[in-house]
């Protein structure tokens, strides 16, 4: 078995459990890392079919595109963290649901 | 052997991503976020993805992590007095991960595990198309670098890569929005911590030589723009943390000027390259390699700039709040 299926079928759970986390976490930190995980996810199946297609070298043009993709990621994972810190400023509260 | 290795890792990492989601505390939380990052990495550099690893640990593990633990000082107080109920010291069980219905529970579990066979069906018959490798190793030649990463990012896709730089600016003035521009208004004292201030006398050389090698070596191995981007907004960070924020000693309109020099030049480059009859971001072979070391240069600049705006406006949501409500 080569190291890319391994990789490939692990990118699909870590996906999974991102977008159970999504729903399941109810802090909005735990909801961020949760995204942050899906995109982990969808970041390993990219960079195992590049190490699948290679030749002399692996596919470069996925690794530009996830080094873009972690890049973009974070830049909105900061942009929730700020606007989560600021409903905790103005509200007080730190998840979605009122009722804990 | 391999597969042993491998398959550890995929363990690990799995592992820590499930344990991460269902800590019971947000410190932990953060700190299993760290850990996953660097298992991801590993990974990566298991496929041979060694700039795709130094991105992973540099900025979704590092800086992010960074910024999680500094909302930390936000949360974390109100988050142990809800674990301090009247049953003392027993922690409640499951405060965090609720308790919904029954049914819901069940169409979730079964929804995901549906989805899980879906997407690892997908990628089982994903077809074997070769990608784009051959292409890229045709024209490396032409593209002024010798790293396939590189030349990708920098000359065939520069497209992507430019509007990246965007995104980050866009990221910072969204957090402006948030936030309320308020930094560097008041005054700064520098910290008494010797220990910290032994260590931002040490690292800050240090980062800063890293990062330009990693910066310069881009263009035969593993770096580049966004690695070198994120040790020098290291420095930006540690400085700030120190008391001494980098930007409260040059003015606004220097400050601006960084931020967006990056994106500015290398738009500019594009409309010159489209005026002397290329398209846009097409190098002449003959001038490729220094344009790209110019653009890649001016980049890490305004990205590491960014990073640390980013950083500090996020760091001083917390200070005196009352000042937030009159500015923004």
């Amino acid at each position: 078995m080569e190291a890319y299926k391994i990789y490939s079928l692990t990118s699909a759970v870590l996906f999974v459990i991102g977008i159970g986390g999504i729903f399941i976490a109810r802090h909005f930190i735990k909801k961020i890392i949760a995204t942050i995980i899906m995109g982990g996810g969808v970041f390993l199946c990219f960079v195992s079919f590049a190490e699948r297609d290679a030749l002399n070298f692996a596919d470069p043009v996925p690794h530009a595109m996830v080094i873009t993709g972690i890049v973009v990621a974070v830049a909105s994972a900061a942009f929730a963290l700020a606007l989560a810190r600021r409903i905790y400023q103005l509200t007080g509260e730190e998840s979605f649901t009122k009722d804990q | 052997m391999s597969v042993l290795i491998d398959g550890i890792l995929a363990i690990l990492a799995i592992y820590l991503a499930l344990q991460c989601l269902m800590a019971q505390r947000l410190t932990q939380t953060v700190f299993l976020f760290f850990a996953f990052g660097l298992a991801l990495a590993l990974a990566w550099i298991r496929l041979g993805a060694v700039d795709v690893a130094i991105a992973e640990a540099a900025i979704a593990a590092g800086f992010l992590g960074v910024l999680l633990l500094d909302a930390l000082r936000d949360f974390s107080p109100t988050f142990s007095q809800k674990q301090k109920n009247p049953e003392t010291g027993q922690n409640p069980p499951g405060k965090d991960d609720n308790k919904p219905p029954f049914l819901p529970r069940l169409a979730l579990g079964f929804g995901l595990g549906l989805f899980l066979l879906i997407s690892l069906e997908a990628i089982w018959k994903t077809p074997e198309g070769g990608g784009l490798t051959a292409a890229s190793e045709a024209f490396l030649p032409e593209s002024g670098v010798e790293h396939p990463v590189t030349a990708v990012l920098l000359n065939f896709r520069a497209y992507d890569t430019w509007l990246e730089i965007g995104v980050i600016l866009m990221g910072l003035l969204a957090i402006f929005v948030v936030g309320g521009i308020r930094l560097y208004s008041r005054p700064f004292t520098a910290a008494q911590d010797p220990l910290l201030r032994q260590v931002i006398l040490f690292f800050t050389p240090v980062l800063f030589l890293f990062g330009a090698f990693l910066l310069y070596f881009g263009k035969s191995g593993p770096g580049g723009a966004f690695q070198a981007a994120v040790l020098w907004g290291a420095i930006g960070i540690l400085l700030h943390l120190g008391g001494r924020p980098v930007f409260s000693v040059m003015p606004r309109w220097l400050l601006q000027l960084i931020l967006t020099m990056g994106l500015g030049f290398f738009l500019l480059l594009g409309f010159l390259l489209m005026a002397t009859g290329n398209a846009l971001f097409e190098y002449p072979p003959a001038y490729s390699g220094i344009m790209i070391l110019i653009v890649e240069t001016l980049a890490a600049v305004s990205i590491a700039a960014a990073l640390t705006a980013i950083f500090a406006n996020v760091n001083l949501m917390k200070e005196d709040p009352n000042q937030t409500e009159s500015t923004t």
